[in-house]
């Protein structure tokens, strides 16, 4: 895969949290105010669905199930996080936010079928 | 002696113990506790089919014997049981009928039952995935391993049907359990998966053992025109009524003649696997199951006993996965013609117990009612009834003809042995 179009960059609004499949891949874009980031669906908590979960503000996202929180620019954890949100490639381009998506980023989740 | 006063209306009946029951069996307080106890406690309870747990991460609540009880199938598609109530507060976890986990709940992450009030979790094998804040508050005393959900026992038994057991040390399985009263159908439900195409519910306000007396005999025919109509001929009194150790008893079959009840059409094109066209079968299970296949379609009552004079009762109606669109109507339109809510049957049956239950309430004053036919075992005998409540007395040590006295094996009743002897003389 490549450079994908993801949808135009107006829809993509400052602390809003805005979901798209691209390819059958689903991601989350955020607005950070000098570009873009995108990240997988989820929390890498608990699999919760930040499109819903996610609070953004001062550029920093908090999951509303256990408040793990990140900084958005750099998907470090911050407070109780304990893992970083893995981030895609973005760039502006035509009035689009393009991603770059070679594979599929996915959390580790200790699944319920490990014993 | 035409009627009667009330010494007379009270005194025992000229009829062997066991004949009758004392109507405290099913009015009394203590006798119902006794039973939740003893009974519905420690034995196998189907709660509901697997058909209606198709997915991964969908799930079913129920209650058994007042516990709240949560059925899910796991990513790896196994069925389990867990109690539904949290080891943090005693919250209980699930409060909605049936769902699924995978995308989550409100207060709940995917994949996992969450408590709303404090958001522990747990996956679908009931381990403990989450404690909120947990070192913060545990700092290292307490983990997720200390605190998984009660597992309780769980089996898919007898085409799909998911069965529970409170009881940790029940010791043998459901078909162990069974006594062999579920073999006759065995074969027609095991062939290929069941789906379940009607489900309703109704508390009703009498003894569950009303309802599950009315399902052991077929005396109340009278009660049923469609019955008589189509079944009353040689080969229907000739069925007979089996007991199996356990207190379960099945029904023999018959060929019903559907044409003879006006509007209805014979059944001979749709049935189960390896069972003759038209033909009928009942399995009576205790402490309170019955399964009934007519032909085409089957149905399944099954009871959660609310209070003395109280039954919540879930109607299934249950057809071959397989079905076409057209054979599927078929079954759910013979279904309902009989048993559904506006159907002939069911509703006859339930005038017939909500008299009872108004009759034997909590505080009437105790009746003898009369369990005493014997006809050679044959569907208007009573016996079903008499070898349930032998079983019901034997695990409560309760007399059913006076239950406030212990437990005593019935007798041999005069008239089986008078049948025996007269057999005898025959040959």
């Amino acid at each position: 895969m490549s450079w994908k179009a993801a949808c135009p960059t107006g829809d993509v609004k400052q602390d809003k949290i805005k979901e798209c499949t691209i390819d059958g891949v689903e991601i989350i874009l955020v607005n950070v105010g000098d570009g873009f980031r995108a990240y997988p669906p989820v929390c890498p908590h608990m699999e919760q669905y930040l499109e819903g979960s996610g609070i953004c503000a001062n550029n920093v996202m908090t999951c509303d199930r256990h408040l793990w929180q990140w900084d958005m620019k750099t998907g470090e954890p911050l407070g109780p996080a304990e893992k970083p949100l893995l981030i895609y490639d973005t760039k502006e381009e035509d009035g689009q936010v393009m991603v770059f998506i070679d594979e599929e980023l996915e959390y580790d989740f200790d699944d319920d079928d490990d014993d | 002696m035409s009627s009667r006063n009330h010494a007379q209306w009270n005194a025992t009946p000229d009829l062997q113990r066991g004949e009758w029951v004392d109507s405290r069996i099913y009015s009394d307080e203590q006798i119902f506790e006794d039973e939740l106890n003893k009974i519905w406690k420690k034995t196998w309870i189907p709660v509901c089919h697997e058909s209606e747990l198709k997915e991964a991460y969908s799930f079913r609540t129920m209650t058994i014997a007042r516990e709240p009880v949560i059925v899910v199938r796991g990513k790896d598609m196994v069925v389990r049981a867990f109690l539904n109530v949290c080891p943090h507060r005693g919250n209980m976890i699930e409060r909605r009928p049936s769902g699924n986990y995978k995308k989550g709940t409100p207060s709940g992450t995917p994949k996992t039952m969450t408590c709303m009030f404090h958001a522990w979790s747990f996956d679908m094998k009931g381990k403990c995935v989450n404690i909120s804040r947990k070192e913060a508050g545990y700092q290292d005393r307490l983990n997720e391993n200390q605190v998984g959900l009660r597992e309780l026992k769980c089996e898919v038994y007898f085409g799909g049907f998911v069965w529970v057991s409170l009881n940790d040390d029940i010791g043998v399985s459901v078909a162990e359990f069974a006594k062999g009263s579920l073999d006759v159908l065995l074969p027609s439900l095991s062939e290929e998966p069941l789906e379940v195409f009607h489900y309703h519910k109704a508390i009703i306000p009498c003894n569950y053992k009303l309802w599950h007396d009315t399902n052991c005999e077929f005396y109340h025919d009278y009660l049923h025109y469609h019955n008589r109509i189509t079944g009353f001929n040689d080969a229907y009194f000739a069925r007979k009524n089996n007991g199996f150790d356990g207190g379960h008893i099945n029904v023999g079959s018959f060929e019903v003649q559907y044409e003879n009840y006006e509007g209805s059409h014979g059944r001979e094109e749709l049935s189960f696997p390896h069972l003759p066209p038209n033909h009928w079968y009942m399995i009576d299970m205790f402490p309170g199951v019955n399964f009934n296949l007519r032909g085409s379609a089957l149905r399944c009552d099954l009871m959660t006993p609310l209070g003395p004079n109280s039954v919540m009762i879930e109607f299934r109606g249950l057809g071959l996965a397989s079905d076409s669109k057209k054979d599927r109507q078929t079954r759910i339109d013979h279904h309902n013609s009989i048993w559904g809510p506006f159907g002939r049957n069911l509703h006859e049956d339930l005038l017939a117990v909500t008299g009872q239950g108004a009759s034997m309430h909590p505080l009437a004053e105790s009746r003898k009612i009369l369990h005493g036919r014997h006809e050679n075992e044959t569907i208007h005998d009573e016996n079903g009834m008499r070898h349930y409540y032998e079983e019901w007395g034997k695990l409560l040590d309760r007399n059913p003809s006076d239950p406030m006295q212990k437990f005593k094996p019935y007798p041999e009743f005069k008239e089986q042995v008078a049948q025996r002897e007269a057999a005898a003389a025959v040959e």
